[in-house]
This record gives structure tokens, sequence and C-alpha cells, in this order.
């Protein structure tokens, strides 16, 4: 990837922030937004801006950089360019912790992203455990059918845990599965910014192993690297990165599967550069998405993860067309 | 006949009788009450009869609304079932527990032996009101969306009772105990007001909800009156913008809209009118509108000058 | 460099073992092929050179060191392994694919040392890939990709090459010059171990041959002393004879048509 192309993508995502911090109910002037951000100006401004809007952006930030990054390394280690988070447990799982501790009257702020941060290392460890049974713990189809299972199975508790909750907990619920920023704090925010960002950190640190495993069992094997361990230690680092931000945005769709092809439809080449430059578009996107879920039907506000499946659509069509 | 003929005659004798018998039955499932003088035309279009013309003696009530004006029209003990959420008078607690009134449970009604069941006009019921018609059970849908509502129906229900004056008496009480709120003094712009339903998603109350009305009525104003749908979703930053003069909730709700930093964003929070409502009160266009407009007026306008 | 001794492999929950107890040598500056009919155990050799399986028995050395002992990366120094099939997920540009070859000696972010770009240069040479260095992996043909792919074995800078079925989708012109290149790689020095069906060509080509029969050797030797019409009409189990070609005058194996068992 050329020097310009990165700074596009930085660029993207500055103008990306600056969108989010600006637009919504009360649009600001980057002026503003800027003055707001140092304490100065209208009050109002002020509490708008950094109160509401800066944990958001932040949070989108976060979720869009970290879920970009788990779909390129999860796309390598399967080698798979339709690979992404959720059909490996993640979102079931997540959503299992989340949906019961609703429905349970246990959803403090503190609980809901624990209890879906639990849910989804149980799933992911299920998908482990069944691909085990199977004889085959690095194969990625295997890996892929056991995240179906289990995919399937999660979705079967809940839909017993909805239909058989009060009915005063069932939106809430809902509304957690259809993603959203808006329930940013900076306590919050902060726990997920650390964790996301070691996450990524880790997937770069292994780069030049996703790059082997990239090529396939016997040539990764081949060029001395155990295939069984490294597929296993990256599936369990990406996976756990895609359930911390489920935990802190709910299910946000498709940012796993589409960004890390446009980070190589960029001229990204190694997994490394994959995963960096995803990271940057994901967090770019995901800003975006939250802007226009936020201000396309006002006074309502769309579900995050609607707006993400929204692009998604076009883009699937298009790489299909392109892929002929 | 062969043996094998034979064999075929009979089980095609078997199957014709057997056809036969299951159509007769479902013929006689499908018995709608159709004796019995016309009570009314209900909100579901529904012919409403009483079998053999007399009052009801035996009602399960699946609303609220309609467990309170049961009560009030002095019929109480002939209440079997009420819902899990008919907490009012406080007799009503001895009525036997039948479970939702939304997509109720037909058997735990039927279980009740009722003459009459009185449902919520919602979609959500319209298979159970089936189900029911179709045991022969008879049915009363009635709408209580709004405050003219109860006055509309508490005539309905006391025929029904066997005491349609004691019902238009209900009636026009109410509508005095609304008028005599309405009545007091009110300023020519109203304070507007944020009413708090739920957090995630951040829903409030529209034009189209008899809350809204109830606000009118107690001398303040919906923030979001201009909003057709009775319970819309909002954005916080929509609130933020609209900056409503306080905030209503339910206790539990006001404790978390406090806590949480996000609403220190709406000046009202910051300010501290964070308004904790009597949600049994408040909570349904029932009988005790009046009082509930008064409690509303008193918590907004404590400050105003009478 | 290649030497297995009374080796038995054998895969999990099989009744027999694929491979029972064979010993063969592979040694330095010549090119030894392992023939034998579907199922003889020649993959299972291969699979157990990568690693992928356990010696129940006996054990693979690599150029004195047992390779059971060795970590992956120090047996990836020494020996590399060319699989059957390969299709990378992602194509990729051709220099950065051989240069992938450098995996086993770098750390984490091992850089392109000095030592890594001769490697790789070298690599590029021997295998002659250089007009293809800036094409993308998914635009080559099927020899152009096979040279590609023995070109990165090459940067992995060992004195052994294995090549699992090199030959086996390519014309007859990219046969002979994948050949000629494991000639030429012998002669240099190189180890050169092939698992093949193709046996005329091998019988051209090859120093050694080993001959497996379900998972023991059948024979082995010199072509001219491994081809022999009894002993490959009883292993492959077709009616065949073995003419010596006049043009080159290495052995060449004829299956009859009409009569077989099978």
């Amino acid at each position: 990837m050329t020097a310009r192309h990165w700074w596009l993508l930085l660029l993207a995502l500055a103008l990306a922030v600056m969108a989010g911090l600006a637009g919504g109910s009360v649009p600001l002037s980057p002026v503003e937004v800027w003055r707001a951000l140092g304490g100065a100006g209208d009050a109002h401004a002020i509490s708008i801006v950094q109160g509401l809007r800066l944990p958001r952006v932040a949070l989108a930030l976060v979720v869009g950089a970290g879920l970009a990054a788990s779909g390129s390394a999860l796309q390598a280690t399967l080698r798979n360019p339709l690979a992404e988070p959720y059909l490996l447990g993640v979102s079931g799982g997540a959503a299992v912790g989340a949906v019961l501790s609703v429905v349970l009257g246990l959803s403090s702020p503190g609980l809901l992203p624990l209890a879906a941060f639990g849910g989804a290392t149980l799933a992911v460890l299920l998908v482990l455990l069944v691909a085990r049974a199977a004889g085959a713990q690095a194969d990625p189809r295997v890996l892929l059918m056991a995240g179906v299972v289990v995919g399937a199975f999660c979705n079967a508790a809940i839909m017993v845990a909805l239909a058989t909750a009060p009915e005063n907990t069932v939106r809430g619920a809902l509304w957690w599965m259809m993603g959203s920023v808006g329930d940013a704090q900076w306590h919050g925010v902060r726990w997920i910014a650390l964790y996301v960002a070691l996450g990524i950190a880790l997937l770069v640190w292994w780069g030049r192993d996703l790059d082997v495993l990239a090529l396939g069992e016997d040539a990764a094997a081949s060029l001395g690297l155990d295939v069984e361990r490294a597929t296993r230690r990256i599936y369990l680092a990406a996976s756990l990165l895609a359930a911390a931000t489920v935990a802190g945005a709910g299910l946000i769709g498709f940012v796993g599967l589409m960004v890390p092809a446009i980070a190589r439809a960029l001229g990204a080449r190694t997994t490394r550069q994959t995963v960096v430059a995803a990271s940057i578009a994901g967090a770019a996107l995901v800003v975006a998405a939250d802007l226009v879920a936020r201000t396309v039907l006002r006074p309502a506000e769309l579900p995050l993860g609607a707006v993400t499946a929204l692009i998604g659509v076009p883009f699937f069509l298009w790489r299909l067309r392109s892929a002929r | 006949m062969s043996a094998q003929r034979q064999i075929i005659a009979r089980s095609s004798s078997l199957a014709v009788g057997l056809a036969l018998a299951v159509a007769a039955l479902g013929a006689c499932a499908t018995a709608e009450p159709t004796a019995g003088r016309i009570l009314t035309i209900d909100d579901f279009g529904d012919t409403v009869r009483l079998a053999s013309g007399a009052p009801a003696t035996r009602i399960v009530s699946l609303n609220p609304v309609t467990t309170e004006l049961l009560f009030a029209l002095g019929a109480g003990d002939r209440l079997v079932g009420r819902t899990h959420w008919d907490l009012f008078p406080e007799a009503a607690r001895a009525v036997h527990d039948v479970g939702d009134g939304m997509g109720p449970n037909v058997e735990a009604v039927l279980g009740r032996t009722p003459d009459l069941v009185v449902l919520y006009a919602s979609e959500s019921n319209r298979v159970a009101v089936a189900q029911l018609r179709a045991a022969g059970i008879a049915t009363l849908t009635l709408r209580t969306d709004h405050v003219a509502d109860l006055a509309r129906i508490a005539p309905i229900l006391g025929a029904a009772v066997g005491d349609s004056v004691r019902g238009v008496l209900v009636a026009d009480t109410v509508n005095a105990a609304l008028a005599a709120v309405r009545a007091l003094p009110r300023a020519s712009s109203p304070r507007q007001v944020l009413w708090h339903v739920w957090d995630a998603p951040l829903m409030t109350i529209g034009a189209g909800s008899y809350l809204s009305e109830l606000l009118d009525i107690a001398g303040a104003a919906n923030v979001f009156g201009d909003l057709a749908a009775p319970s819309p979703q909002v954005s916080m930053e929509e609130v933020a913008r609209r900056d409503p003069y306080a905030i209503l909730a339910s206790p539990k709700s006001a404790a978390t809209i406090r806590a949480h930093p996000g609403w220190q964003a709406v000046r009202a929070v910051r300010e501290g009118r964070v308004l904790e409502v009597d949600t049994m009160l408040v909570g349904r266009p029932g009988v005790r509108m009046g009082e509930a407009a008064r409690h509303l007026r008193r918590l907004i306008l404590s400050d105003a000058p009478r | 460099m290649i030497r297995a001794e009374e080796l038995v492999l054998r895969y999990p929950g099989a009744a027999e073992p694929a491979v029972r107890g064979i010993t063969f040598d592979a040694p330095a500056g010549r090119i030894t092929a392992i023939v034998g009919p579907n199922g003889s155990g020649k993959s299972t050799i291969v699979r157990g050179l990568l690693g992928r399986m356990v010696p129940e028995r006996g054990r693979l050395v690599l150029d004195g060191a047992d390779v059971a002992v060795l970590a992956r990366r120090d047996v990836a120094a020494r020996v590399a392994v060319v699989p059957q099939r390969e299709e990378p997920a992602f194509p990729m540009e051709v220099r950065d694919f051989i240069a992938l070859g450098r995996y086993p000696h770098g750390g984490a972010f091992a850089g392109r040392t000095a030592a890594d770009r001769a490697a790789v240069a070298r690599a590029v040479a021997l295998a002659d890939v250089g007009p293809f260095l800036g094409r993308r992996t998914d635009a080559l043909s099927g020899g152009e990709w096979q040279r590609v792919r023995i070109a990165r074995a090459l940067a992995q800078g060992g004195r052994a090459l294995v090549l699992d079925e090199p030959t086996t989708f390519l014309d007859i012109a990219h046969e002979m010059a994948v050949f000629e290149l494991l000639d030429t790689l012998a002669r240099e020095g190189m180890g050169v171990l092939l698992v093949s069906h193709q046996l005329n060509l091998v019988a051209r080509f090859a120093d050694r041959m080993v001959l497996l029969h379900h998972g023991v050797i059948a024979a082995a030797g010199t072509p001219a002393e491994v081809m022999r019409g009894d002993v490959l009409e009883r292993v492959y189990e077709w009616p065949l004879v073995v003419a010596r070609d006049p043009a080159v005058g290495a052995p060449v194996l004829v299956p009859l048509r009409g009569r077989g068992t099978r």
C-alpha cells in the first residue's frame, strides 16, 4: 500500500470523527465542536459534545476497528474471504448472555456487557470443543461448521428466553441485539478501547504467522508453522476481540466481513497491512454509520446494526459481480 | 366379493364414517352464541349477545380499566378472573389471576367458566376472541386508549351487568372530575414535559397516547406532542434540543436517569427536575383519571403561582 | 540427507498402519523417487515429513537429526516440502509469495535482512522465475505456478527438497522443465526426494527408486533394477511389459489392454 493510501484512510477517519461530533439533532459547526471539546463556549453545546457525542464516537471508532481487525485475521486463518467473527459463535453466544441478563432483570450498565462477553467466550470455546470432537481442530471447514452448529443452538436458546420472558423485557433484549452505541459511557468505553487495542496489537504481532496460514495447511506446515496451535490461538484472539465489541455495542454485522475486502481493494498486501488498514477503515465506517443512524429518521434513532446491514447488502452484490 | 374387495369396501366405509363424524364435531365446535338479546356491537365489530338475555354473572375482565370500572359499577363480586396487572381497587387482588391481558391464556380463561369475557381491543387479542366465541362464550372487546373512552364504555358495561343507569352515573362523575381540573388556571404557554417510558431504546409518549391528553388537562404540554404515535422512539440528542422543563418518570427510572452521565446533557436533569410519577395512578385511563390529572398538575406546576 | 529407519506410520483409528516399517535413504546430490500405486503409503511419508503425523515406530532422520525431536522451524530450515496442491485464499504478488519462504528464519518482525534477500535472489535464479516477480499468483499458468512454488521452497535455504506429485497436472513441456530443474538442483548438491506415479518420467531422471506396495518396500535400487515387469505387474495388479526406449535408453513401462482383473 502506498503512503498516499494510508494518508487517505487517516483522512477519512478524521473526517468521519469530525462529522460525528458536529452532526446530529443539534447541528454544530467544526469551530463550535472544537471549542466545546476544550470546554469553552455555549454550555449547551459542551454538554452535547462532551456528554453525548464524544463517548458515542469513541465507542463507534473502537468497535469498528476491532471488528474489522478481527475479520481480517479470521479470513486469513480460515482461508475464506467470506469468513467473519459472527460466523463462529461470537454473536450467538453474546446474544444469549445479553438476552438472559435482560430477561432476568440483571441488565445494569455494568452487568449487561459482562454477560454478553461471558456468553461469547463460552460459545467460542464450545466451537473449539466441537471441532476437536470432530477430530479436526485446525480445519477451517470444520471450524465453520461447528460455528454454524453452535450458532443454531444459541438461536434456539434465545427464542426460548424471549418466549418465556416478561413482556416488558423483550423490547430491551431485541434493541440490544440490533446494535447501538447510544449507551456509551466513558468508563465502559475506556475498558473496551484498551481491550481492542491489545487485541489488534496481538494480531499485528502475529502477522507473519497469518500470512503463512493463509497459504494453506500443508504449505504452512512445510514452512515450519505449527498449524493447529497457530489456528487455535489466532481464532481465540480474533473471536475474543470481536466479543469485546459485541459486549460494548451489541450486534453490528457486516463490518468484519466488508472492511477487510475494502482494505485489500485499497492495496493492502500482507495480513499485517490488511489488519491495520482495515482497523482504520472500519473505525471510519462505523462512526459514519452511527451518524446516519441518528440523523436520517429524526427524532427516532435507527439501530446501528440495521444501517451497517443496509450498507452491506449492496456491497455484497458488488463483490459478487466483480468476482465473476 | 373376494377377500381383497371386502377389505377395501370395509375400510372405505370406515373412512367415510370417520370423516362424517369429524365434520359433525367440527360443526358443533363452531357454535357461536346466536341466542339471547343483543347487548351492543363492540369495538372489534362483533355482535355481543348475552346468553339467556340476563345480565352477566361470571365475568372475566382482561383489562385493568374494565376491572376498575366493574368494581365502580358495584359488580365486583361478579368478577371471576382478572389480569396479572389489575391491582386496583384493593378488592381486585382477591379475584383470580388468569395471566396476561394481551394474548391471554384462553384455557385459563375458559377454566373460570365465564359467561362474559371483556377484552382490550388490540390486534394481539383477535385470536383469543375467535377462540372464545368458538367455544360459545360471549366476548366484549373495548378500546381504552383515550380519555374519552371511559365515558363511552361505562354505560355499555353498565348494561352488561344490568345497571345502565349506574354506568351513566360513573361516566358523569369521571367527566366532572376532569372538567374541574381543566377549569383551574393555566399559563398561556404551558410547561413542556418529557414523559419517560423506556430506556433502551429511549421511548416517550406521543400525541396518540391518553397520557398526552392527561398532561394537557393538567395544564402542561407534552414536549413530543408533535409526534402522532402513542409511544415513539426518540434520541437523547433530540430531548436535549427540545429542552423540556421537567421529566416525568417512574421512581425506579428516575433514579437511573439521575445517575446516568448521558442524561446530564439535558438541562432539566442538571437542574434537578426529574419528577417521580405514581405510575399506578396515571397508568391507565380508568375511573381515577380526575385524581391522576390533579396529581400531575401538583407535580409539574407546584412552584407556579396558582 | 533424508533417511527413514524402520518407519511405521498409522492414521488415527486405522486398523493397519499405512507405512509398515520401511527403510530408505535419499542422499544429497541425488534424485530419489518413491513410487507405487494409490494407497501404497507414498503421501503418508510426505505427511510424516511435514510433521503432521508422528511415527508410531522408527524414525525419520534429516541431515543426521531426528525429525520428531527437532522444532518445526528447524525442520523447515533444512528441508522444504512442496505439497501436491496449493491455492492461496488471497492472491498476492509472486515476489511476496517467494519471500514467505524465509519464514522459518525470522522472528515476528523479521525484516528483509541481507541473508534473506540473498536467499530469495538465489532461489529466483535457480527456478528461473525472474520474469514473473511482479505478477499475481492467480495469473500464472500451471507450469509457472509450480516453478514459483519450488522457488519458495528453495528460498527456505535447506539442502533437501521433497516434492509430492510435482507434475501431475502439467503438460509435456512443463513436466520436462520441472524435472530438468530438479536435475540441476541435484547436481548442485541438494537432496531431492520425489513422490510420483509417473513411472516413465521418473525412470529417466531419478538416480534411485523405491517402489512401495501396501506400506512396505517391494523393490529399491536404480531404475533399471526396479523397473522389472514381474515386480511391477505384481504391485500394480495389471498386465504390462517393460521395454527399453531406443531413443533415450531408459526403461519404459507399457500397460497392456484387455486382460486385466480390475
